[in-house]
Formats: C-alpha cells, sequence, structure tokens
C-alpha cells in the first residue's frame, strides 16, 4: 500500500504537467470555440437565436482538443515513467496500481474544473457575450449530472487507454502500441460483425449510461493491460 | 558475518544468448566488492537481477535474505545506479531530489543537496540537455544520499572527469565509513578504485572466474618476462592465464604463487618475476580461453590454453 | 605510492609505522582517524583499521576513548631497534652481493665506506 502511494506521489511529481497544462489545454480550446461564435456571428448568426444556441451546442472541439493530450499524457505517464519508478526500487503492481489512483485522482481534478467553469458560464449568461464554450452537447449540454460522469470517466478512460499503450511500448518497445492497436481494431471488428445483424435494435434501446458501462470496461481492461504488460518488463 | 547478497548458480539467457551462466558468488553484509570484467561479461546482468530489475532464468539470486523482483520490502533497501537512465519528460534535478525519498527511508536531503553542488549539477537545466557525465553525477547523488544497505553502481564514472571520479571516491568512502552499507561497485577503472575493494570477483562469459579477497589478490597470479625461450622454460607444465611476445622478448601471467621451483626456473633462463596489479589481472582473465584438447587445468575448472595475443593462436 | 606485492593493510602499516620513526606524528599526539586516511588514500576503511590494529599490537599505537588513535611513549625506539635488526638484512647484504658480483673485494669496500664517510662529513 505503501509502496503504491510512492508511485502515485511519482506521478504527481511533476507538479505542472498534472494542474496546469489541462488547464492550459482547456484555455486553448476554449479559445477556438471563441473563435468559432465569432466566425458564427460574422457569418449572420445571432447570439441567442435558436438557431446560434444549438449550433454552438453542437460544437465538439472541447472534446477534441483535451482527448489529444491527456492520451499523450496517459502515455507518457507509463512510457517516460516507469523506467525511473523501477530504478527507484518500485515494484511493477504498484507502479500499476499507482498509474490508476493517479489517473482516478487526475479525472476527478478535471471533472471539478470542468463543473466550476460551467457553472460559471451558466451564471454569466454564457461569459456576458452568448459565447458557449462549456455549455455544449459533447459535455451534457449544461447539466452537471451529465457532465461530470461524462469528464470523469471519459478522462479516466483515456488515460488508462494511453497507459496499456504507454506500457505495451515499454514491453515490446515501438512493435508494441502497433500491435495492440491492431489487436483493438480487430476485435472490434469482430463485435461488429458478431452483432451487426441486430444494430438497428440496439441503437433504438440505446441508453446515455450503456457508454458509462462503456467507459468502465476500458479503464478496467486497460488497467489489467497495463499490469500485465509491465510485469514481465525489463528495461535494457 | 551475514550475507547481504547471496548469487546461487544464476543463468539469464536471452533467446539464444546467454548472458549468465551459473554464476556464483556471495558478498558479506557492509563491505565493498568490485565486480570486474571485460564488457559482454555479465557485470551489468548480475547487478540488475541483484537490483531486482531483472529475474534469473536458472538459478536463485537473493538480497538480505530474499528474492529482490516484485519484492517491495526488500527494493526499498536498494540503491541502484545504473547506466542510461531515463528519467521523465521535462524533469530537472529538483524533480529527482524532491521523488527520492519516498522510495529510499534512510534518504538524507543535506547530503544529497551537498552533493549535487559538489558535482556542480545545473539545477536549472532540464535533464535531456545535461551531459553525459552530469547525467552520471544524478545518479551518483542519488545512489549515495539514499544511504540504502545495499548500493550498487554499476559503472558509475561514465563521462566523469578526473576530478569528479576523486569527488565520488571520496565522498563514497567517507559516507561509507560513516553509514555502513554493502556496495557492489562494477567499474573498468580497476587501477582508481582497487584500493576500496574488500572483495573483488572477476566475470568473465557470465560466470565467475575469481573471487577472492583484496588481500589475497597478490597471491593469485605472478608474472614472468624475459627472452621467449626463458619464459617457456617457467610457463612449461604450470597454469598460464595469458602471454604477451614482441619479437624475441615474451610475458606470461600464470595463475599461483611463486615457490622456489619457480624461482629457480626463472633463474635458470634469466627471467624476470613481478606481482601483477589487479588491473593486469582482470585483462589476463580476460584474454584467458578455455580449450578442452590441451593445456593445464585452472582450479575448479576445465582444462584450458591461453592466448597467445601475438597472432591469435594457441601457444 | 602502493605495490602490488604485498597486502595493502600492510603497507598502509609500514607507511604510518615510517612517518611515526620519521618524527611525523610525534609521540603521545594523535593520528589521522581511519576515515581521514581512507578519504585521503581512496582506500577501503576497513583496509587502513586492519593496518592501524597490526600497529596497536605492536604496540606502536594505542586508543583513548572517544578521542582517537595515539602515538605510545617509546615507538620511536621500538621502530628504530625493529629497522637496526631488519638493517643487515636489508642493506648489507645485498650490498656484499653486488660488490660480490663486481669482484670487489673486502679492503676496497673498506675504502669505499670510508672514503663516503670523510666526503660527508
Amino acid at each position: 500500500m505503501n509502496s503504491v502511494i510512492s508511485s502515485v506521489k511519482l506521478h504527481l511529481n511533476k507538479r505542472e504537467a498534472t494542474l496546469l497544462v489541462p488547464l492550459y489545454i482547456t484555455g486553448m480550446v476554449a479559445l477556438v470555440s471563441i473563435l468559432i461564435s465569432l466566425l458564427f456571428w460574422r457569418s449572420g448568426s445571432i447570439p441567442g437565436s435558436t438557431e446560434w444556441v444549438s449550433s454552438s451546442q453542437l460544437n465538439p472541439g472541447m472534446l477534441y482538443g483535451l482527448v489529444g493530450f491527456l492520451g499523450y499524457l496517459g502515455v507518457q505517464s507509463v512510457s517516460t515513467t516507469f523506467p525511473f519508478a523501477l530504478t527507484l526500487g518500485a515494484t511493477r503492481r504498484a507502479f500499476a496500481a499507482g498509474t490508476v489512483v493517479w489517473a482516478i485522482i487526475t479525472s476527478a481534478y478535471l471533472a471539478a474544473v470542468f463543473s466550476v467553469l460551467t457553472l460559471i458560464e451558466l451564471a454569466t449568461n454564457h461569459w456576458f457575450v452568448g459565447f458557449y464554450i462549456f455549455d455544449v452537447n459533447v459535455l451534457g449540454a449544461g447539466n452537471l449530472g451529465r457532465l461530470i460522469p461524462i469528464v470523469f470517466l471519459g478522462t479516466l478512460a483515456v488515460l488508462t487507454l494511453g497507459g496499456v499503450f504507454g506500457a505495451a511500448w515499454v514491453r515490446f518497445g515501438s512493435f508494441g502500441p502497433l500491435a495492440l492497436a491492431v489487436g483493438i481494431v480487430i476485435v472490434v471488428i469482430v463485435a461488429l460483425i458478431v452483432v451487426i445483424p441486430v444494430m438497428a435494435s440496439i441503437l433504438a434501446a440505446f441508453q446515455l449510461w450503456w457508454l458509462a458501462v462503456a467507459a468502465a470496461v476500458i479503464v478496467t481492461l486497460s488497467a489489467v493491460g497495463i499490469w500485465l504488460f509491465l510485469r514481465p518488463a525489463v528495461v535494457r | 558475518m551475514t550475507t547481504a547478497i547471496s548469487v546461487q548458480s544464476a543463468t539469464r539467457t536471452f533467446g539464444r544468448t546467454t548472458a549468465l551462466d551459473r554464476m556464483s558468488f556471495s558478498v558479506a553484509s557492509g563491505s565493498i566488492l568490485g565486480l570486474l570484467g571485460r564488457n559482454g561479461a555479465g557485470k551489468t546482468t548480475i547487478m540488475s537481477i541483484i537490483a531486482g530489475q531483472d529475474r534469473p532464468t536458472a538459478g536463485r539470486v537473493e538480497v538480505l535474505g530474499g528474492e529482490p523482483f516484485e519484492n517491495a520490502s526488500v527494493l526499498s533497501q536498494i540503491s541502484y545506479v545504473r547506466d542510461n537512465q531515463r528519467y521523465p519528460d521535462d524533469y530537472k534535478l529538483h524533480h529527482v531530489l524532491r521523488i527520492a525519498p519516498d522510495f529510499a527511508p534512510n534518504w538524507d536531503a543535506d547530503l544529497a543537496a551537498e552533493l549535487a553542488e559538489g558535482f556542480r549539477i545545473p539545477s536549472k537545466t532540464k535533464i535531456k540537455k545535461l551531459s553525459r557525465g552530469q547525467l552520471s553525477s544524478i545518479a551518483i547523488v542519488v545512489g549515495i544520499a539514499s544511504r540504502a544497505s545495499i548500493t550498487l553502481l554499476d559503472e558509475p564514472y561514465l563521462g566523469l572527469d578526473i576530478t569528479a571520479r576523486a569527488l565520488f571516491h571520496e565522498v563514497l568512502i567517507r559516507d561509507y565509513a560513516e553509514h555502513p552499507r554493502t556496495v557492489v561497485l562494477s567499474t573498468h577503472l580497476v587501477e582508481e578504485s582497487e584500493r576500496l575493494f574488500d572483495q573483488v570477483v572477476i566475470v568473465d562469459r557470465g560466470s565467475v572466474v575469481l573471487d577472492v579477497e583484496s588481500d589475497e589478490i597478490q597471491n593469485v597470479a605472478y608474472t614472468v618476462s624475459g627472452t621467449a625461450d626463458a619464459v617457456d622454460r617457467v610457463t612449461q607444465g604450470r597454469p598460464v592465464l595469458s602471454t604477451h611476445a614482441v619479437g624475441g622478448l615474451k610475458s606470461a601471467t600464470l595463475r599461483g604463487l611463486v615457490d622456489e621451483q619457480v624461482r629457480a626456473d626463472a633463474r635458470a633462463g634469466g627471467a624476470q618475476l613481478s606481482p601483477v596489479s589487479l588491473q593486469e589481472l582482470v585483462a589476463a582473465f580476460g584474454e584467458y580461453e578455455p580449450d578442452a584438447t590441451s593445456g593445464v587445468a585452472l582450479d575448479g575448472g576445465e582444462p584450458r590454453t591461453p592466448v597467445d595475443s601475438q597472432n591469435g593462436a594457441r601457444s | 605510492m602502493f605495490t602490488n606485492d604485498s597486502p595493502l593493510f600492510q603497507q598502509i602499516a609500514d607507511r604510518i609505522a615510517d612517518d611515526i620513526a620519521a618524527g611525523t606524528y610525534p609521540e603521545e599526539t594523535a593520528v589521522p582517524s581511519a576515515t581521514d586516511f581512507a578519504v585521503f588514500l581512496h582506500m577501503n576503511p576497513a583496509t587502513v583499521s586492519k593496518g592501524v590494529n597490526l600497529l596497536v599490537d605492536r604496540g606502536l599505537l594505542y586508543k583513548k576513548r572517544g578521542i582517537g588513535m595515539f602515538v605510545a611513549s617509546g615507538a620511536r625506539d621500538m621502530l628504530r631497534r625493529a629497522r637496526l635488526d631488519e638493517f643487515t638484512q636489508r642493506f648489507v647484504e645485498p650490498l656484499l652481493a653486488e660488490a660480490h658480483v663486481l669482484d670487489i673485494d673486502i679492503d676496497t669496500l673498506h675504502e669505499m665506506i670510508s672514503q663516503k664517510v670523510k666526503d660527508h662529513a
């Protein structure tokens, strides 16, 4: 347990990367959202009109920007931190567990930050100028009951997925992530082949919480994957 | 006297390569072991296993009574200074010094700061931009300031200039004297470090070829030099580790002690006898080629013959 | 500096003994600690201690608890006597052996020695 805590602290040792950089990225994506809003405005859309609101809320930019960075954060949390952790004397078990715990902490942090910013956006009537940055569909359209699980589970899934790719790289070198990606694609396609006859009825019955389940499955499989890859790994 | 490290017939293969071949030795608690040998002899591989970074394919390695691999309590007492240490992206010196105490229960922050200053490690530069010597210095600082019961140093000098190496020796000895620990040091700079060792293990091709206390080193081998005939008269029927010949001059390093018979044979041909330094000993064992068809047995081994360095042929 | 023909602890003991005989460490004063010697010479502290203990056993050094190692009274005389005993073996025998090789007879040898003594006086 002690060992797990040390590994978590190791991940958190880069204070700037963990605490500030997600904020920078959020800021940058927000900037892009603002620019898109300006574009709408210039093209004639009136802030506050129905058309304005719905097209603003459809903006998925926030998602893509953050996913990219979080993926990178997840990969390097294992690929560059593991060799150092091993030298310091961490066990692979504790490091794998510590990585997952760190991912949970980071996800909670981001969910909290987004919640606060969304509340501010709603309270200021979309930043006093009607710009929709956090009140977008991909983030639950202003509903914290959706925003929090989306950001928390989404971040956690991306971080752990990045982590397992990082672990594949540590174990097998550059071949690892490639093989893993191919493997995942194959599994997904096979699943689709199985499911495709009944696809229509599945989509009809689709519930949002299924995504939550999917995220939980990704997180669990990734966490196990991280441990399985790291266990026999030797850093040369 | 307790045994801190026990290597019991350790074998490690990587695919078809055999890095360790039934290597066995032990290290007494609180002593300094010099682990010497050629490149590729297996020094890094065995140190990596002792440090818990790797596991033997066969055999057993015990540190402080337990196997180190994935063993948190043993690992917390081991400090490993290795070559090519990679650090997380954008790390600076203070990142390393801040997190090290969480993995080293005996960490001394003042000592670490003092060492970092002594080695002149830049604190504002990112580690990935530092020179090789500076990287080595960081690893040494962590290795020594950890004050771990088992301190493993795998060629820690790489990139260090003479002044830094001297500082490293002084710092190591002083802290070791005040806070005893078991130290294993592998190095090619034998002359510079030989006075540090309590025990010396020379490895070659994955196994141990010599394991002695440092007081015994001068009893391990001797050199005879002179004309080729004079030298051959002495080497006849005796275990030879290596020979060098240039023109009509020859020298041979022989295993064993100089006794009256050896002296007599040397006098008869006008050959000179001289002691062998540790450096020369490591070189001699490194040149030694085993051969099952002829030659004289070294103690505990199959019959072997030395390699004549003039033309690489069996002599 | 240090050679390869005898154990290091013996050589360090001899070194310290030479310094005592030469008066570098006066009687009843402290010699540097084993740690200081070790750091200064880049030598294993255990080796230094072994050498120091040799001198303690010979009665040339003694330990003052909590303070350090001190040169014993009479150490210089002890060393002088020991070296006198060795003098014949270390210097006279090689002299005679070399003289024999060069065919120098005993009277010529006497003369050479007397001449040198006069030159130095």
